[in-house]
């Protein structure tokens, strides 16, 4: 007996070297058919359960879409200065509210003189520009026609090298123009479509607030932003604005930089000049602005991270939610597939079989919510490009995908290392 | 007797020397029942060779569905031994008892247990697929088995487009696919009629006489009458042991 039992552990040892039964690849191909069958038999059931997952990654989707949307109409319509420009204003833009009030009593408004001492002491930059503006908006008429509101600015001649505006036909504002106090306006496309739809424009005589200006130029389209027409203007020359309008005294100066680089140097040198200019002393603040595309963007960034965060939390909640009704699901299909499960123990099946076949159900499932949010979050996207601007980045797609399953996989874990456990006998004894 | 085993190739050792292929040993199956201990089993011990034919009979509560759910390796003895094909199952994890399962025993249910929305071939496909086989591999040998329960023309169907005794035939296909060390059925005619039981029966024959080493579990006198020896279990102990041809 002892020789046989030698022998025994001996057989023992020897079976157990051919371990060719564990090729998880086999059952997790296995798993993931079951799963689409599942999943195809319980069409409803499915979709119900995947309400929540869906709503979450559609609205992560949607608000991140929204957000690189605007991000890049802002980058592109509002922060936009020009290409390495910078304007010295009498507020700074985008500060809080208090530092705000402080700088409302204390800043003095941009002045012409400002302009004429920058030009002849600033000599590192491009070019260097001045425009003002005024508010309430005016009128402008040209015979029987009326714009009830134009958007008017005075401009020197060579902000036609730093702001957004291109020339159509006829010519920009001149430095003439500017000696002169020229009555000339350079005008956008709404008024060329409103006054002159079959007419050459140039040489006409357009009136805005009562007065008379001979067009000398019409600008490119440039479109909307927010649905505000950018093409509703009128520029003068400084000087005869200055004249003609008598609207808030200060002007903005923009000031462009040979490149990237030069643009902090050339902010400094301004920064210099200025604080000279007033007599400021090294423990004031500024009592003016410089602005730059990155002080408009660094606003809406600290605005959009609040919009994410409150989203993050928002989406976390849907998540956590859609992921427990996926595996209150699972631990139903559970129950009622006891007897299946019973079946497959008894032909082979090993705990870690049973667990991949359900956890893969799981995250198929909730990787199927994340395609159907994706879908819908598209749909809702390209509607609201419509109107606003939005637009999927590919990220929010991969986020999507990745987070849903991720769900699927950690709430399909528990009911899945539940069936795996299940006695084969008990499982099989159960009838369902 | 050991020393030519040891000697012998790896191969030859999955055969036993002496062509036993289950031997108990004063197996104990006890289920506490909180004051009371119940004995299912009291000392089981018996031993079946490589290509018996045997019947396991008994009447309900005598211990032989705990008897059958041990010899198939779903369930673990409180005590004893047992050594399936050379091997001691009794003391193996449930991951081991799965790979022996899957390897060595061919099961044929009573109520045949086949997967209702998978079809007659993805059914014998399954110890397949949990043993790793390749796809292709799979495909081949679980045709083979349903030809040779004759059902190669119904491959494709659903059990509940199969009558009953086609039902069975395909369960006992799965059970044949793996080329198990024993095929167990448990109360293989039980839900079918006499005649289909019949033919159930003589495929079971058949099966036998092509080599394939069977243990029946039946309370039928005429189904364990087909076998060549029945073991006869009462009060959870072996009462008789009889060849019966």
């Amino acid at each position: 007996m002892a020789v046989s039992r030698q022998a025994e552990g001996f057989l023992r040892r020897a079976r157990r070297k051919p371990h060719a039964h564990s090729n998880l690849w086999v059952t997790a191909r296995e798993a993931f058919f079951i799963a689409l069958e599942t999943l195809r038999t319980h069409k409803l059931r499915t979709f119900l359960t995947l309400l929540g997952v869906v709503i979450a990654t559609t609205t992560l989707i949607v608000v991140m879409s929204v957000i690189n949307g605007m991000n890049l109409y802002i980058a592109d319509h509002i922060a936009n200065l020009g290409a390495n420009v910078f304007v010295l204003s009498q507020f700074q833009w985008a500060q809080g509210d208090e530092a705000w009030l402080k700088a409302r009593r204390r800043n003095k408004p941009i002045r012409m003189d400002d302009y004429e001492f920058l030009k002849a002491n600033l000599k590192g930059c491009k070019s260097i520009g001045a425009l003002g503006g005024v508010w309430p908006r005016p009128s402008a008429r040209y015979q029987s026609h009326t714009i009830d509101e134009i958007s008017l600015q005075g401009v020197t001649a060579s902000m036609i090298d730093i702001g957004s505006q291109q020339i159509e036909y006829g010519r920009f504002i001149s430095e003439a123009d500017e000696r002169h106090s020229a009555p000339v306006c350079f005008i956008g496309q709404d008024l060329v479509k409103e006054f002159f739809p079959n007419v050459d424009p140039l040489g006409k005589e357009i009136y805005i607030s009562g007065q008379p200006f001979e067009v000398i130029g019409v600008a490119k389209t440039i479109g909307t932003t927010f649905g505000q027409s950018q093409d509703n203007f009128a520029f003068l020359p400084l000087t005869t604005f200055k004249k003609d309008f008598l609207g808030r005294p200060g002007i903005n100066v923009s000031i462009q930089a040979w490149n990237a680089k030069q643009m902090p140097l050339l902010e400094d040198e301004v920064r210099v000049l200025m604080r000279v200019r007033h007599h400021l002393s090294y423990r004031e603040d500024d009592d003016f602005g410089i602005n730059a595309s990155e002080t408009i963007m660094g606003l809406w960034q600290r605005l959009t991270g609040s919009i994410f965060a409150v989203t993050i939390a928002v989406v976390a909640v849907f998540m956590v939610v859609g992921g427990i009704v996926i595996m209150n699901i699972m631990l139903a299909s559970v129950t009622e597939r006891t007897h299946e499960i019973g079946i497959r123990k008894s032909l082979g099946a090993r705990r870690r079989d049973i667990l991949t076949q359900f956890v893969i159900e799981a995250a198929l499932m909730a990787a199927l919510g994340g395609a159907l949010g994706i879908l819908l979050a598209g749909l809702i996207s390209a509607i609201v490009n419509h109107f606003f601007a939005s637009s999927v980045p590919l990220s929010a797609i991969l986020v999507g995908l990745t987070l849903s399953t991720i769900v699927g996989l950690f709430f399909g874990i528990y009911p899945a290392s539940k069936a795996a456990r299940l006695d084969p006998i008990e499982a099989l004894r159960t009838e369902n | 007797m050991g020393s030519q085993v040891a000697s012998s190739p790896v191969q030859d050792s999955y055969r036993p020397p002496n062509g036993m292929i289950i031997r108990t040993e004063d197996l104990w199956k006890t289920y506490d029942m909180g004051e009371v201990a119940v004995h299912a089993l009291s000392g089981v011990t018996f031993h079946i060779d490589r290509g018996e034919y045997v019947a396991i009979m008994g009447p309900s509560g005598s211990g032989k569905s705990t008897l059958m759910n041990l010899i198939g390796c779903l369930d673990t003895p409180t005590s004893g031994h047992y050594w399936l094909n050379g091997r001691l199952v009794s003391e193996l994890t449930d991951d081991e008892l799965a790979h022996i399962r899957n390897k060595e025993i061919g099961f044929v249910f009573q109520t045949f247990n086949l997967l209702a929305r998978a079809t007659a071939l993805h059914n014998v496909e399954l110890p397949l697929i949990y043993s790793g086989t390749p796809a292709e591999e799979r495909l081949e040998r679980a045709k083979e088995a349903l030809r040779v329960v004759e059902l190669g023309e119904r491959m494709y169907h659903k059990p509940n487009e199969l009558s009953g005794g086609q039902r069975q035939r395909v369960a006992i296909a799965r059970a044949l696919v793996n080329n198990p060390s024993i095929i167990l059925a448990d109360e293989p005619t039980g839900n079918l009629d006499s005649a289909t039981g019949m033919e159930i029966m003589n495929l079971l024959d058949r099966l036998h006489q092509t080599g394939n080493t069977i243990v029946l579990v039946t309370h039928e006198f005429d189904v364990a009458a087909r076998a060549l020896r029945v073991i006869g279990i009462r009060d959870g102990k072996v009462d008789r042991d009889e060849r019966m041809r």
